[in-house]
């Protein structure tokens, strides 16, 4: 049973993966950071559950917490990014290239 | 037997703390508008005034112990010990440093106290000020030290000021390159005092560095290291002191403002080689190969500067070059083991050649900055008292009796004589007669005569008195400091040979009344005949010569700067040029752009790594935090 959940948790968090990998939209990449988060959350809650302990259940509030703030940020950030080029595209921010 | 006591180490430090204050309160001031020039005046002389009362409190202190006991000592600090060479931050009053402190820090106040006026109006005051006490500062370090690694602090914060003060006035390019002179011909007298330094340590340094622990071991001492000791020593005394080779920067140090000069020449620097020789005399004492050596240098570069002293038309050059002679008769006294007799030429002359500059001072500001003796004249009536200061100074410098400088002089001169060097003691004798004849020269160009500039001399003034009055305290000392060590023959004691004995290592020679009286009148005989033909040539308003033949040679100092250029600066900076173009860019450049090239290279290798794209920085995150859980998943297991 637990380990069902566990590997859903690593299905979710693979899915992340490959979506900031693969995907050019700043907003899917966005998404698929969030779906990481979530994904370990529920690792989280599941070991609480196993443990019968009160931490996980903690530690998933902040990282909800966490994700909260940090997509009011990087909303911002989207945004003047789109000021900037005028488009979404992550290959249009190459500024780094060596 | 050592007593301790504690205030030596302030006797120095109250100059120097002067410096920081005055210095960090004119750098905070110099963008905006200065500070009044009274508080960095009263600044400035309050911690040489209480330097030379502290050394009074030393003299006396001094005079109340037994004459074997008088060493008083503090240890500050140990500054550094590194295996055998144990050095403290040490201070030492002897008889020998209980002198000097007190007319160093006498003088040292008056040039400061003659200041004030000299100065007055200066954009740099405060500067200038700094540096005074830096200097005051440094030359009691150098006469306090315990050791020579002591002393040579002081040595080189002398000549780091020297260096400061001769370029004061920076906008004249040669005052910056006479500046550059003195402290690189005083560099090159340095690395003889290292040298020196380090070979007496490497032979009996291990018992201690300070002089107590030298003196008692130079026993162990070879001859042959020990003449190598004192000729390095004595390189750097002949940097410091001025004397052949290196006696070129003295004269160029004329750059500097008049009371800079009168300090360098009276007070501080000139005078450390000559201490530092007394200091060393049980080493001296141990190799008299080498004091002959040190008095035959002396004498010739005493007989040389008079030479050119007799040519020059700067009124400070001449006073310079005098320095430069009296100083080769000091050294002729310190090498034939007449320490006392040096050191009180030391002195008198501190007296009579502070008076003489700050007079030349007084005549230089009054003529809005005139320094050729011919464009001077008649200033006797405008100038009562510069011209009656000076006369003294004048006299005494020509070594007239009963001024202090025939006692000194007189005593050097008899001690060649006396310790069997004929030689010397008539170079001695011919060279005090060329002193007398271009110190009256000097003289009677200025104060008598007819004015030769008109309206240069309607202009001109008496200083303030505080100007005149160091000039008068000056005068009174240079003409009665003579009694101090007044010989058995005019029933005297030697009251500061006696005074010195137990810091130095002498012998005095023995020699009949006759002999003393005939070295008197031979020196009274040569300085009445020099002032003699002074008269008669320059009394009445000689006009300019055309300088020709001997005289023109003597005017261009011998061509000795030129040559000097020739042989040592050109090939120098050829051999610079050389380096800079040949074996810099192939051979040592080559290291520095092999690294660089190597630098580049790799970098343009791992170049293709930064793509750029957020997502490549995110499967390099990937692929690492999964290779990190593999092995951490992998070392739990």
């Amino acid at each position: 049973m637990i380990h069902d959940y566990l590997i859903l948790s690593v299905i979710l968090f693979c899915l992340g993966i490959l979506g900031v990998i693969t995907r050019r939209n700043v907003f899917t990449v966005f998404m698929s950071i969030e779906l990481m988060l979530n994904a370990a959350n529920l690792a989280f809650i599941v070991f609480s559950r196993v443990h019968e302990s009160m931490d996980g259940h903690v530690l998933a509030m902040m990282v909800m917490a966490v994700a909260a703030a940090e997509a009011a940020l990087a909303l911002a950030v989207v945004i003047l990014l789109h000021k900037h080029k005028g488009k979404l595209d992550t290959n249009v921010f190459s500024l780094l290239k060596g | 037997m050592e007593h301790s006591a504690n205030y030596l180490g302030l006797i120095p430090l109250l100059p120097l703390t002067g410096a920081l204050v005055i210095g960090l309160l004119h750098m905070m001031t110099c963008t905006g508008k200065p500070l009044p020039e009274k508080l960095y005046s009263t600044l400035a002389c309050i911690g040489p005034l209480l330097s030379f009362f502290m050394a009074l409190v030393v003299f006396f202190h001094l005079r109340d112990m037994a004459p074997e006991d008088r060493f008083l000592s503090h240890i500050a600090f140990t500054w550094f010990a590194i295996g055998d060479l144990h050095v403290d931050m040490g201070f030492l009053a002897d008889p020998l440093s209980a002198l000097m402190l007190i007319f160093v820090s006498f003088i040292g106040s008056l040039i400061h106290i003659y200041s004030i006026g000299y100065m007055a109006g200066d954009e740099n005051y405060g500067k200038f000020f700094a540096y005074l006490n830096l200097f005051l500062g440094s030359m009691l370090i150098l006469v306090l030290g315990n050791g020579p690694v002591v002393m040579f602090v002081g040595w080189e914060g002398v000549g780091l000021c020297s260096y400061l003060l001769i370029s004061f006035y920076t906008k004249d390019t040669d005052n910056v390159l006479a500046g550059n002179k003195a402290f690189i011909v005083n560099r090159i007298g340095d690395l003889g005092f290292v040298l020196g330094m380090s070979f007496l340590f490497w032979a009996i340094g291990s018992g201690g560095f300070d002089y107590l622990s030298l003196k008692e071991n130079t026993h162990l001492l070879t001859p042959g290291i020990g003449f190598a000791v004192c000729l390095l020593l004595f390189v750097g005394a002949c940097g410091k002191s001025a004397q052949i080779p290196l006696y070129v920067w003295l004269p160029d140090a004329m750059a500097g403002p008049t009371p800079v000069s009168a300090l360098i020449h009276a007070a501080t620097m000139v005078t450390a080689g000559v201490y530092m020789v007394a200091r060393f005399s049980f080493i001296y004492a141990h190799v008299p190969a080498a004091g002959t050596i040190v008095a035959w240098v002396g004498i010739l570069t005493a007989l040389l500067s008079a030479i050119f002293g007799m040519f020059q038309k700067d009124i400070k050059k001449i006073l310079a070059y005098s320095t430069v002679s009296q100083l080769g008769y000091m050294f002729a006294g310190v090498g034939l083991a007449a320490y006392s007799a040096g050191i009180f030429h030391v002195f008198t002359h501190a007296f009579f050649k502070a008076l003489l500059f700050l007079g030349a001072g007084s005549v230089i500001y009054a003529l809005h900055h005139q320094q050729d003796i011919w464009k001077m004249g008649g200033l006797k009536k405008k100038m009562p008292t510069t011209y009656a200061t000076m006369l003294i100074g004048a006299l005494a410098l020509a070594g007239c009796p009963p001024f202090s400088g025939f006692f000194s002089k007189d005593e050097i001169l008899f001690s060649a004589l006396a310790s069997g060097h004929p030689g010397i003691w008539f170079i001695g004798v011919t060279v005090a007669g060329m002193t007398a004849y271009y110190t009256f020269r000097m003289i009677f160009l200025v104060f008598h005569g007819k004015p030769r500039d008109q309206e240069a001399y309607d202009h001109a003034h008496e200083p303030p008195p505080v100007m005149t009055v160091p000039l008068i305290i000056l005068a009174a000392g240079a003409a009665f400091a003579g009694v101090l060590n007044l010989p058995g023959i005019f029933g005297g004691h030697m009251s500061v040979s006696h005074w010195l004995a137990p810091s130095l290592v002498e012998h005095h020679p023995h020699a009949s009344v006759w002999v003393e009286l005939f070295a008197m009148l031979a020196s009274i005989a040569a300085v009445v005949v020099g002032i003699t033909i002074a008269y008669k040539k320059f009394s009445q308003g000689a006009e300019e010569p055309v300088f020709t033949g001997f005289a023109k040679f003597g005017y261009h100092k011998f061509y000795v700067d030129e040559i000097y250029n020739a042989v040592f600066v050109q090939p120098y900076k050829a051999i610079g040029s050389l380096i800079s173009r040949i074996f810099e860019p192939n051979v040592t450049d080559i290291h520095v752009k092999l690294s660089t090239w190597i630098y580049k290279k790799c970098g343009k290798g791992f170049k293709v790594l930064q793509v750029g794209y957020v997502r490549v920085y995110a499967i390099y995150m990937v692929i690492g935090l999964s290779l990190m859980s593999f092995f951490l998943s992998q070392s739990i297991n």
